[in-house]
């Protein structure tokens, strides 16, 4: 609850305050957990409704612990126009993730069963000139397809399955 | 050391000249978020290292975003008294051959794009030299000839990370003579002369929105700068920051000495770590060299920047939204009025406005309202900056003044389509704006023009999308993206959208009927006048203007069941061409689906009812033996 | 202090105090608006959508606008009824139709506005704990909020939002006070009282001890809010009358009021 403290003590200003305590929160645990927004509630006596109602209404906030590296698809309209559809489903191939798991609940983040991905999206990180674009873990890759991804997964610790020769 | 006085600005000012002109070769990097993506910074370090193993005497140094994108990463030279050379798709491979060349006074054409051997930064004037006549110029460049720098002014030739380099060029003059020569009215005035408007989109004239809150009586107040730019495809402000953070902050800072406000919030989105790390290094700056605090420049103006990080929600760049996000809560946008000049941040009198609209301020100051009314046209005044995106040759972000028509822009400076496809239509104003076909590419960019096709200029984002584009699945694109960004609070945008979503998809399967067309547009007219905010009152733009000037394909797709661009999934099929296939069997290990079965060596089969269209097997086929129809 | 102003709904003339809506105005005065997300004693909220007005004159811009929020202002003319607002309000309720399917009070009103069907459909039935009926007015939400507890509140974002307790689990904050439940113009919003307990099921079953009469052992009223209640008064209650339900307090107030005078 120190690093929480820590956290709080960075935005003395009540302006942006929350957001940017739950967004640092969440660089240090991959996630919102529960016990943290339990205590910041309670410190800056905030109802914990309100805190969940925020952590579950902005894109950014994940509220489940996530994989080991987290891999975004851009999905903006430059990325649109150059198939980021195709990257998308080419990266559930090779994640082996299923259609049917991508539930609607009007936000995408599905994580492997062995916990090593954790992949969502995003409305546009702003590199359209190199669409279509991903990022994995803060490293933008763009000018993607789909044969380039197993390369760009190697260096992750993906891992081939051996029913998919390369 | 903090400014108090003219003097101590002139002493900064020198100190920055000797970064400028540093009297031995100077080397600087485009290290903006595009540049990096595209491994400006391998090229950085392969420079760093050259010149360490060779101990040159050379300064390397960053620099922010030129705006010319597809030729990044991008490589400034500046040779003592030399014009600048630019060069560009410097990978760190061709470091070493061109350093070689140029260090020793050899210029040849090896990725070099141009040369500039002066500059208008707008608060002052800089020449590099002349010589070499037969290097074409800055001006020689499409891309660039048809522009004029006010707003990217500084862009990719200072170091964003240094105030000094600012203030060399000119930088926090134009605060020093607003705040010791200039009343809050005078200001205010200027500002009502330039008629500059609201860069963000809703082009409301910012001197008149000022004049609104000054009047307020409060004892407190705030401003807020809008970098909350969700719009996908647009990336100017996210540019302005990274590349010239110092020019907002002045641009606030005169904002709020005309307003009397002592407290600014720049709302920045998530998705943008560069943009907010480089504006915490220069409020940093700008706090030690007394240009942000207590008594700036001696006098009793306090003033302090707070940056206010977003979470992911395209609705946030709503004012009312952004307000709300900034206060903790949900971004859920409030009726108006009240408006945020009378009633805003934590109930004060409050200015929001976007990044680009407070960067043209110091010029303003610097050179006045009427010379800043002269660009441009009559209530369109000054330039904009716009990103130049989608099926186009030159991608990037450009600069022009407002009335210049679209086929320059789409012809001129970007050059045109890319692999020889013909242009049909573009994007402009984001989900919130529409499309004008190509027939309309003689509209000027002014605000009413614009909106009188149907479309809204929005923040800038233009993308341009050519024969292989379907203009319902664009559409329908836009809606999807509208729909999820709603907030939910109000029912047409949360329950129209989707059900307005639902009945494009019918479209792009084929299953639509022209009843349906008149449910969407009786719908997206609905959806328009009751909605909330601007982000439902602008969601069905998209639609209802392609409805308007492509019927064409619309018809195709409901009469004739049939896709003229081959996009929509639901209408088109994937076939192995039986004489191409050599049964390498790469195919099937990129489809998704399992949809391509058969034996090695054989031609293979696709099943449509498993196929999904994702065209990943399009992607890897070598032999080219996978049609669509 | 103001004398009021005029305002003309409908071409008929009305006053008006300067606090007043248009909305207020109608109501009082019996000019039909149809309304969801209004309470009389809650800032207005703006979602509904269907007390649109259209404003021909005075000093806002000529349009249509929520007259919840339209504050009157000297020479305000108003149509509450037009061919446009018409058109909306039949696909808005339309939309309602297929959203909170099981509401009698959508279908109600729809009907009393000669909407009986819509021609929309869902294409996913997500699972609501408030079974098809929430309108997404967000009144229980905002009176939570009002009575300073907030232990229910917005889940998630544009058609997918939900109202109910963080992580879908029972709430640490319901005080049990009911107000929820009460406000829900549809009825969505359920409680049970057991004996000893108010069970909130809509709020994934919470459960809230009442407290027993001291007197009489009767449950009257739940635990948390009497805490809640008797930590905000100021004035001091009487120990006797305290741990009192309604009747037992005053039977036993009216006797020692009786007996104080006759003394």
């Amino acid at each position: 609850m120190d690093a929480i403290e820590r956290i709080i003590s960075r935005y003395p200003e009540a302006s942006g305050k929350i957001l940017g305590v739950l967004e640092d929160i969440q660089k240090e645990n991959g996630y919102l957990p529960k016990e943290a927004l339990l205590y910041v509630s309670k410190k800056l006596n905030i109802p914990f409704s309100q805190l969940y109602s925020i952590a579950t209404f902005y894109s950014f906030f994940e509220i489940q612990p996530i994989g080991k590296h987290l891999i975004t698809v851009c999905q903006g309209t430059a990325c649109h126009v150059r198939g980021c559809m195709r990257i998308f489903n080419g990266l559930l191939k090779l994640l082996e993730i299923k259609q049917e798991q991508i539930a609607y609940t009007g936000k995408l983040s599905i994580t492997t069963s062995d916990r090593m991905f954790t992949l969502n999206t995003a409305r546009c990180f702003g590199a359209c000139s190199m669409a279509p674009v991903i990022r994995i873990d803060g490293d933008v890759y763009g000018n993607n397809s789909v044969q380039r991804l197993p390369i760009i997964l190697k260096k992750y610790g993906w891992i081939i399955n051996e029913n998919t020769e390369s | 050391m903090k400014i108090q006085n003219l003097d101590d600005l002139d002493k900064v000012r020198n100190r920055g000249l000797n970064k400028i002109f540093t009297g031995k070769p100077k080397i600087s990097v485009g290290l903006a978020t595009c540049g990096i993506a595209s491994g400006a910074d391998k090229t950085y370090d392969a420079l760093k290292n050259y010149i360490k193993d060779n101990e040159l005497d050379v300064y390397l140094t960053k620099t922010g975003c030129i705006g010319f994108c597809r030729q990044e990463p991008i490589m400034n030279i500046s040779l003592p008294d030399r014009p600048i050379l630019i060069f560009a798709k410097v990978s760190e491979q061709d470091v070493n051959s061109i350093l070689e060349k140029v260090l020793n006074e050899r210029i040849s054409d090896e990725k070099l794009l141009c040369k500039i051997e002066q500059w208008d930064h707008i608060t002052s004037k800089t020449t590099y030299g002349c010589e070499f006549e037969n290097l074409p110029s800055y001006s020689d460049i499409p891309f660039f000839k048809h522009q004029k720098k006010v707003v990217m002014r500084n862009c990719g030739l200072i170091n964003p990370e240094d105030i000094e380099e600012y203030i060399a060029i000119g930088g926090y003059y134009p605060l020093y003579r607003a705040i010791k020569n200039m009343t809050p009215e005078e200001i205010i005035e200027t500002v009502k002369k330039s008629w500059l408007r609201g860069r963000g989109g809703a082009g409301f004239p910012t001197g008149v929105k000022w004049e609104i809150a000054a009047k307020m009586r409060s004892q407190t107040k705030y401003i807020i700068c809008n970098a909350d730019e969700g719009d996908p495809g647009a990336y100017m402000n996210r540019n302005e920051m990274e590349s010239d953070p110092h020019m907002l902050i002045e641009g606030m800072l005169i904002g709020a000495y005309a307003i009397g406000a002592q407290e600014g919030v720049i709302y920045v989105r998530t998705e943008y770590p560069m943009a907010i790390q480089r504006l915490d290094i220069a409020i940093k700056q700008a706090k030690e060299y007394g240009m942000l605090g207590d008594s700036i420049f001696g006098t009793d103006f306090n003033f302090k920047i707070t940056v206010a990080k977003g979470a992911g929600a395209f609705v946030c760049g709503e004012e009312t939204a952004l307000i709300s996000s900034v206060e903790g809560q949900a971004g859920r946008p409030r009726p108006r009025p009240p408006f945020p000049a009378e009633k805003g941040l934590w109930g004060m009198p409050t200015v929001i406005n976007n990044v680009e609209t407070w960067c043209n301020i110091p010029a303003i100051i610097t050179h006045g309202g009427e010379w800043f009314a002269q660009i441009g046209r009559e209530k369109n005044t000054g330039t904009k900056v716009f990103s130049l995106v989608g099926k186009i040759k030159n991608v990037g972000l450009i600069e022009v003044p407002l009335g210049t028509s679209l086929s320059k822009i789409v012809y001129e400076i970007g050059e045109g389509g890319i692999d020889g496809k013909k242009i049909k239509a573009l994007q402009i104003g984001g989900p919130s704006g529409g499309c004008v076909p190509k027939k309309l590419f003689n509209t000027a960019v002014d605000y009413e023009k614009i909106r009188e096709t149907g479309s809204i200029m929005g923040s800038g984002g233009i993308v341009v999308m050519d024969e292989d584009s379907c203009m319902i699945d664009t559409a329908k694109f836009f809606i999807n993206f509208t729909s999820e960004e709603s907030c939910g609070k109000c029912a047409p945008c949360r329950e129209g959208l989707s059900r307005l979503y639902e009945l494009i998809e019918k479209i792009t399967d084929g299953k639509a009927t022209e009843k349906d067309i008149l449910l969407i547009e009786e719908l997206g007219e609905t959806i328009q006048k009751t909605s909330l905010c601007g982000l439902g009152q602008t969601a069905p733009n998209p639609v209802l203007t392609t409805f308007k000037y492509f019927r064409d394909e619309l018809d195709a797709h409901i009469k004739e069941k049939r896709c003229p661009a081959k996009i929509c999934k639901g209408l088109i099929t994937y076939k192995v061409l039986t004489d191409k296939c050599k049964g390498c069997t790469l195919c099937v290990q990129f489809c998704p689906t399992g949809a391509i079965t058969g034996t090695k060596g054989q031609p293979y089969e696709i099943n449509s009812e498993i196929c999904i269209r994702c065209g990943s097997c399009i992607d890897v086929c070598k032999f080219d033996a996978i049609s669509v129809a | 202090m103001k004398d009021g102003v005029v305002i003309k709904i409908n071409e008929k003339e009305f006053k008006a105090t300067e606090y007043q809506t248009v909305l207020t105005v109608a109501k009082n005065e019996g000019i039909d608006i149809p309304t969801f997300c209004y309470f009389e004693g809650i800032d207005p909220y703006g979602a509904c959508r269907l007390c649109m007005v259209k404003v021909i004159k005075g000093p806002y811009r000529p349009g249509i606008t929520t007259s919840c929020t339209l504050k009157v202002k000297e020479g305000l003319e108003v149509l509450t009824d037009t061919e446009e607002i018409r058109k909306y309000r039949k696909i808005l309720l339309q939309l309602y139709l297929v959203m909170a399917s099981d509401s009698e009070l959508v279908k109600n009103l729809a009907f009393k506005y000669g909407v009986t069907s819509s021609p929309f459909s869902k294409k996913f039935d997500i699972k609501d704990s408030l079974g098809n009926k929430c309108i997404l007015c967000g009144m229980c939400v905002r009176v939570c909020d009002a009575l300073g507890v907030g232990a229910i509140n917005y889940i998630g974002r544009g058609v997918y939002t939900k109202i109910n307790t963080p992580y879908l689990e029972p709430s640490q904050d319901c005080l049990g006070c009911g107000a929820c439940a009460k406000i829900c113009p549809t009825g969505a919003i359920k409680f049970e009282d057991i004996t000893k307990k108010r069970i909130m099921t809509s709020w994934i079953k919470t459960e809230i001890p009442f407290k027993e009469c001291s007197l009489c052992g009767k449950d009257f009223v739940t635990e948390p809010l009497f805490n809640f209640v008797s930590k905000k008064m100021q004035i001091e209650v009487d120990e006797e009358l305290k741990n009192l339900c309604s009747d037992c307090k005053r039977k036993l107030f009216s006797r020692k009021a009786i007996i104080s005078t006759s003394l």
